[in-house]
């Protein structure tokens, strides 16, 4: 989460206003749900992958970290779809053709689909996503909710990493039975240290005339309409590749 | 002779659970000036810094704004806590916000300000604290001593007549501490009356032209630093040892209440002056010095 969230706030997208961004992602991804996946997929994984890695500059190694997790769970579950049962005389699995061409499908499809995620969340740091919310009418509470939320998820984290860093330093986690004991008594001590750092804070937000709300200046990003035609037309492309490719195959 | 900006009468606090925090606690900040509260940990300081902006109520007493016994109904305290901005020793108790700016644009926007005034006070702000290349930074990714410049910019950005700190320089390298110091300088310069707490004795020397000695929840003594700091009775009874600087000023027979005398130049200078050597004398090289003193050939 730390490399995702540091690549979302270094890549070189990252000041381009999040509709440049958001747009192309979701056209993409309706594409993929809508066109035979053999066909679409494989064209919106490389549409993803040049624009991360060439177009925001964020390492391959970290786009493929994030398919990885997916992937892996895929990889364990294509088999199940592509085994058919036969019960008719005795237990016979075997592979057959409907279940290979499903497996083969829902693995690419789903793939692609990530990867148009990937690319958001790793070109976009999660507070660009505070104005486009409220414009679509999501309640200023929810939105200042998920912000602090961000906002301490790394306060607490620290404490969690070096609490966790004293207690094996003396040893909280050389057997197993000591580390349970340890890990139950760093979640109690966070959960109590969260409940102090709320009321510090509330001290400190009063002192700058807290009064129930968390407005702050939302930066504002001019959206360029070149940049977004440029990447709409690709995105055009790509789907238009696609729908010939589905009408050619099988 | 006009009132103090803020004055503390008489203010006695215990804690909700009745343990007594502080007692019979009398003090005055003073237009204009640096005004460093000076004791051990755990003395209480904190505590008489979170009554300073109304945060906490007295037991007993009263807390006094320009002349004026302070309320604490919401309108007061929002005008009091627009007039005296309190920073946390903490920087993660003020950041609050994603990034940078969004988080200085608080204070501004709770005042009322537009958002172009706002924005405004917040390039100010950050330009005072020499950090305006981090406005669009994430507040995560920050050091501890860039956090603790943010906090201080948010307060800042509020534009109060007194800069209330805790341990401002708590957690920070010589450098960072240099730093915020020269800032705080030039606030200072600006018109700003400032108010830190501090346990470092050699801090409140070098840099307070007015010390308040803290011990066990009340004020010993409160005056001109050099006096206040060169009366051993008063720092003995509150467990500080005088500061360094002034115990070889005195070693060297000098008048203390010259304010040269509290420059750590100047005292070096006129050590070496009464050691012989020139005082352009070259600074020994530290391997040379170890050579000297190592074992005869």
């Amino acid at each position: 989460m730390q490399a995702i969230d540091h690549h979302a706030w270094t890549n070189r997208w990252r000041d381009r206003h999040p509709l440049e961004k958001l747009l192309p992602a979701v056209t993409l991804l309706l594409l993929t749900l809508a066109l035979p996946p053999l066909s679409i997929g494989p064209l919106v994984l490389a549409g993803t992958t040049l624009a991360t890695v060439c177009g925001a500059q964020v390492p391959l190694r970290a786009f493929l970290s994030i398919l990885a997790a997916p992937a892996a769970f895929l990889l364990a579950g294509a088999p199940f779809l592509a085994v058919s049962l036969d019960f008719t005389d005795g237990f016979s699995p075997h592979l057959s053709p409907d279940g290979l061409h499903l497996a083969l499908d829902t693995t690419v499809r789903a793939l692609a689909a990530v990867s148009c995620l990937a690319f958001l969340t790793l070109t976009t740091p999660l507070v660009d996503w505070a104005p486009p919310l409220r414009r679509l009418g999501v309640p200023a509470t929810v939105v200042e909710l998920i912000l602090l939320i961000y906002r301490l998820i790394f306060v607490f984290a620290e404490r969690a990493l070096t609490g966790r860093q004293a207690q094996t330093a003396r040893l909280g986690y050389s057997r197993m039975d000591r580390s349970v004991r340890s890990l139950g008594l760093l979640a109690g001590n966070l959960f109590q240290r969260a409940l102090e750092q709320a009321r510090r804070m509330e001290t400190g937000l009063a002192a700058r005339g807290y009064s129930g709300e968390l407005r702050v200046l939302m930066p504002e990003r001019p959206l360029s309409w070149p940049r977004l035609t440029v990447a709409m037309a690709g995105v055009a492309l790509i789907g238009l590749a696609g729908g010939l490719l589905a009408c050619d195959g099988p | 002779m006009t009132a103090p900006l803020l004055a503390v009468r008489g203010l006695d606090y215990r804690y909700p659970g009745g343990v007594a925090a502080l007692r019979d606690l009398h003090l005055t900040v003073e237009r204009g000036r640096k005004l460093a509260i000076l004791g051990p940990n755990g003395s209480g300081k904190t505590t008489l810094l979170l009554h300073l902006n109304g945060t906490f109520r007295p037991t007993r007493g009263e807390v006094w704004l320009d002349g004026c016994p302070a309320g604490y109904d919401r309108r007061s305290l929002n005008d009091w806590r627009r007039r005296v901005g309190l920073v946390l020793q903490e920087p993660d108790d003020h950041l609050f916000a994603a990034t940078v700016g969004q988080d200085v644009s608080f204070g501004p926007l709770n005042l009322g300000l537009s958002a172009a005034e706002t924005g405004e006070r917040v390039r100010e702000a950050l330009e005072s604290l020499r950090i305006a290349h981090l406005a669009d930074r994430a507040t995560h990714m920050l050091s501890f001593g860039q956090k603790k410049r943010v906090a201080i910019a948010g307060v800042l950005a509020m534009r109060p007549e007194i800069l209330v700190l805790d341990e401002p320089t708590a957690g920070l390298d010589p450098h960072g501490v240099t730093h915020l110091l020269g800032v705080l300088q030039q606030l200072h310069e600006a018109g700003a009356t400032l108010v830190f707490s501090t346990h470092d004795v050699e801090l409140a020397y070098a840099w307070a032209d007015r010390v308040a000695v803290f011990h066990e929840g009340t004020v010993l003594c409160q005056g001109e630093t050099t006096a206040v700091l060169g009366d051993r009775e008063v720092l003995h009874r509150a467990r500080l040892r005088p500061p360094l600087l002034l115990e070889l000023v005195e070693a060297l027979g000098l008048d203390h209440d010259q304010a040269a005398s509290r420059s750590r130049e100047t005292v070096l200078a006129l050590l070496r002056e009464r050691l012989g050597e020139p005082a352009s004398a070259v600074p020994v090289e530290p391997a040379l010095a170890h050579s000297r003193r190592g074992p005869p050939a």
